[in-house]
């Protein structure tokens, strides 16, 4: 199991809350914000997206994937004592770096040269095109959506949550595992996700809302009061529930 | 003793050179412009902002049919109204609101990461993606919300909407009583991106 795939619920926290309202809380998170949002308006996968992006004559040397998949996936893999370390965008900082190292657009020499530099002389020039296109990302997005729904469960039904082994990346919160809710909405269609996860998600299926009790998630340790807790989950996440057993 | 928890003293500087090599390169090998990140960062400061959401929340408090309708097929209603072109790209391809009403009090959180309505809240404050809310408000809302100022009545439900699938959600907060009179722009300024995701209410001071 991964920790990351159970924060939902995790107790013993600090009291109370931080209401820490700024989105950055320094300005270089600002900066791999940017390029983060760079890297998915540039993915190599968005010419197969439905606004049809030109992805393959922008003029960038990007040519890797990049969804939120794969910054989420970095996040769930990391060592959950330094994900509780390190504040959001310093796991952005680390997780994107490595991968432009990884697949060998930059290496860790040439960053290190550069510590300190001053930044690259830059002007307009006809690259613009590659803003263009992370902007025009920005303004028509990726939707998931592939197909009008065709789910297996109904509006009211009763259903389990599966329990697979715990793979590099999940949509599925930890807490809800095993855990028995109610289907109270199906949306309208099928959705695929990024990748196959390896935990049942990837290609176009149902998305579903189930709603779940306090008891039922929490037991004894669920906050009195009246609390109604909703999920929206892939159809792979939900079983029927065995009336017999 | 550990190290594990311990921070260099030059943590942010780091960060800071380390970034700013980064984008450097990136723009160098032609993976990025000059002006990229910058306009990135323009995109959301001038046009993605939450007051996209504030004008959605006084619309629905003042139009009841609208009110009605964006909670039904929220990218439809919003549509309707006069807001930057991308209201459905980039994180609002599926937009749900949910709005609170007497007796019910909407709470959106995201356990397993930090999906957040891009188009019509701007991007998330730190709150948001703390893992400490995140962890919290899944199993004690009242006590959370209680301890941001949110004293809801002992009979008021909470819902709490785990952001785990493909939509994005935001909150219409209820209007605050003697609010009648208030044009335009002074109910919009009772609106905050908190209230829109359920930590406080409309026109609660912070």
């Amino acid at each position: 199991m991964k920790l990351q795939h159970y924060l939902g619920g995790l107790e013993g926290l600090p009291q109370p809350l931080n209401l820490e309202k700024r989105v950055f809380v320094e300005e270089w998170e600002k900066r791999i914000f940017g390029i983060h949002v760079a890297m998915m308006g540039l993915s190599n996968h968005l010419g197969s997206a439905l606004p049809q992006y030109p992805i393959a004559e922008v003029p960038t040397k990007f040519r890797d994937e990049w969804t939120w998949a794969d910054l989420r996936t970095g996040a769930e893999g990391m060592n959950p004592f330094d994900y509780f370390k390190f504040r959001y965008y310093e796991k952005w900082l680390g997780g994107i770096t490595q991968f432009f190292i990884d697949k060998g657009y930059v290496s860790e020499d040439e960053i290190s040269a550069l510590l300190g530099a001053s930044p690259p002389q830059s002007a307009e020039t006809d690259a613009v095109a590659i803003d263009d296109q992370v902007i025009d990302y920005l303004r028509r997005g990726d939707s998931p959506r592939r197909d009008v729904a065709h789910p297996k469960f109904a509006v009211g039904q009763q259903v389990r949550i599966t329990n697979v082994p715990a793979g590099a990346h999940t949509r599925l919160p930890g807490a809800l595992r095993t855990r028995i809710g109610t289907v109270t909405r199906i949306f309208e269609g099928d959705y695929a996700y990024f990748v196959h996860t390896g935990d049942g998600i990837g290609d176009p299926m149902p998305i579903y809302i189930a709603e779940f009790t306090p008891d039922e998630l929490w037991g004894t340790r669920a906050e009195p009061g009246a609390n109604s807790f909703y999920a929206e989950l892939f159809e792979a996440y939900l079983e029927p529930v065995e009336e017999d057993k | 003793m550990t190290d594990q928890f311990a921070y260099p003293s030059d943590r942010e500087q780091t960060s800071a050179e380390r970034v700013a090599a980064l984008e450097h390169l990136l723009i160098e090998k032609g993976v990025i412009t000059g002006q990229t990140v910058d306009k990135v960062l323009s995109y959301f400061e001038s046009e993605m902002t939450p007051l996209n959401g504030k004008k959605i929340v006084v619309k629905a408090w003042k139009d009841p049919d609208f009110a009605a309708r964006v909670v039904v097929d929220t990218p439809a209603a919003i549509a309707e109204l006069e807001l930057p072109e991308g209201m459905a790209g980039a994180e609002g391809e599926h937009l749900q609101a949910v709005a609170n009403v007497p007796g019910v009090h909407n709470l959106v959180i995201c356990t397993l990461c930090s999906c957040f309505p891009w188009p019509v809240l701007g991007l998330p404050p730190y709150w948001y993606k703390d893992p400490v809310f995140r962890s919290r408000a899944a199993r004690e809302p009242r006590t959370v919300l209680a301890e941001v100022g949110v004293e809801l009545a002992e009979e008021t439900e909470i819902k709490v909407w785990d952001s785990s699938g493909h939509s994005r959600w935001f909150v219409i907060p209820e209007r605050p009583s003697g609010t009648e009179d208030f044009t335009d722009e002074q109910l919009m300024d009772l609106v905050t991106t908190e209230s829109m995701i359920g930590v406080a209410l409309a026109g609660q001071s912070s």
